[in-house]
């Protein structure tokens, strides 16, 4: 049984575990020429951009909603359901991104591409699941 | 009565959220060429297809949905994992609103030279899937466990 000063701690450490994810890289793709797409938080970055490359900007930003999960884990400290929420949430956002991942992955390897999977990523799936121990201990420990 | 009704909700949510991955999440409509019949792009829960063609690596979006709705259906018998269901189907639905949002403004950006009254937007199964958070988070607030 976890007590609450160690769930607060694991909630703490999957929010900074969470905001260094913020401004890591996620994942990246090397193509022929010195290409590289490296893919961010905050939108994709495209090195060494050919001419013929498409016009507009594959560039979501995925770190709107894992700010808003990071600030309901904060939150978590004070009201139980909001660490819940926070973790949990950020458990399905890291599922949508585990997709896309698996997607390009995909699509990198058909393009003779290297792929490579970044520490951001990481950080936001260890994270995750570290807050979302602490999240459901907090639940635990309050029932 | 509050028991019923947060079963019936719960249910109605899982079912919105499973039957959303089968409906378009964006869809992009355009004319290779002039006098051409159009092409679409569409991308669901489970594949992508471009006119006949499946891109054979498109992304499942469906696998996180469909298991944070079997958290959905869990919480019939539990509140607090009813609440957590529902708010998994929202993170779910708030990284996939980003994704959509930037890629269907792509898809429109990177094809208006081809064809500029092709028309790029977002699917029916964008709109269930919100409505399937709005339902779980009804049950949550009609569930009488707690």
């Amino acid at each position: 049984m976890i007590g609450r000063p160690t769930a607060i701690a694991l909630i703490a450490a999957g929010v900074v575990l969470s905001a260094t994810a913020m401004v890591l890289p996620w994942y990246s793709t090397a193509y022929a020429g010195g290409v590289e797409v490296v893919v961010r938080a905050w939108g994709t970055d495209v090195l060494n951009k050919p001419g013929d490359w498409p016009s507009g900007e594959l560039s979501p930003w995925y770190g709107v909603p894992v700010v808003v999960t990071i600030l309901l884990l904060v939150a978590g400290v004070w009201i139980n359901r909001a660490a819940l929420a926070g973790a949990v949430g950020q458990l399905g956002a890291v599922g949508i991104v585990s997709a896309l991942v698996v997607s390009e992955r995909g699509h990198a390897l058909e393009q003779q591409g290297d792929f490579a999977v970044g520490f951001g990523l990481v950080f936001l799936v260890v994270g995750t699941l570290v807050g979302l121990v602490g999240a459901v201990a907090v639940q635990r420990e309050a029932a | 009565m509050r028991k019923v009704l947060g079963v019936v909700l719960l249910g109605l949510a899982a079912v919105a959220a499973v039957g959303a991955t089968f409906l378009p999440f964006s869809e992009l409509l355009i004319r290779l060429a002039p006098g051409q019949q159009q092409t679409a792009y569409v991308t669901s829960g489970w594949s992508t297809h471009f006119g006949g063609a499946k891109d054979e690596h498109g992304p499942l979006f469906g696998i996180p949905i469909v298991v944070m709705a079997a958290v959905v259906l869990v919480g019939v018998r539990w509140r607090k994992v009813a609440f957590a269901g529902a708010a998994g189907l929202a993170g779910v639905t708030g990284m996939l609103f980003v994704y959509l949002l930037n890629a269907i403004s792509f898809h429109e950006e990177g094809n208006i030279a081809i064809d500029p009254a092709l028309e790029a937007g977002f699917g029916n199964g964008i709109w269930v899937l919100i409505s399937a958070v709005v339902l779980a988070f009804g049950a949550v607030v009609v569930h009488p466990d707690d």
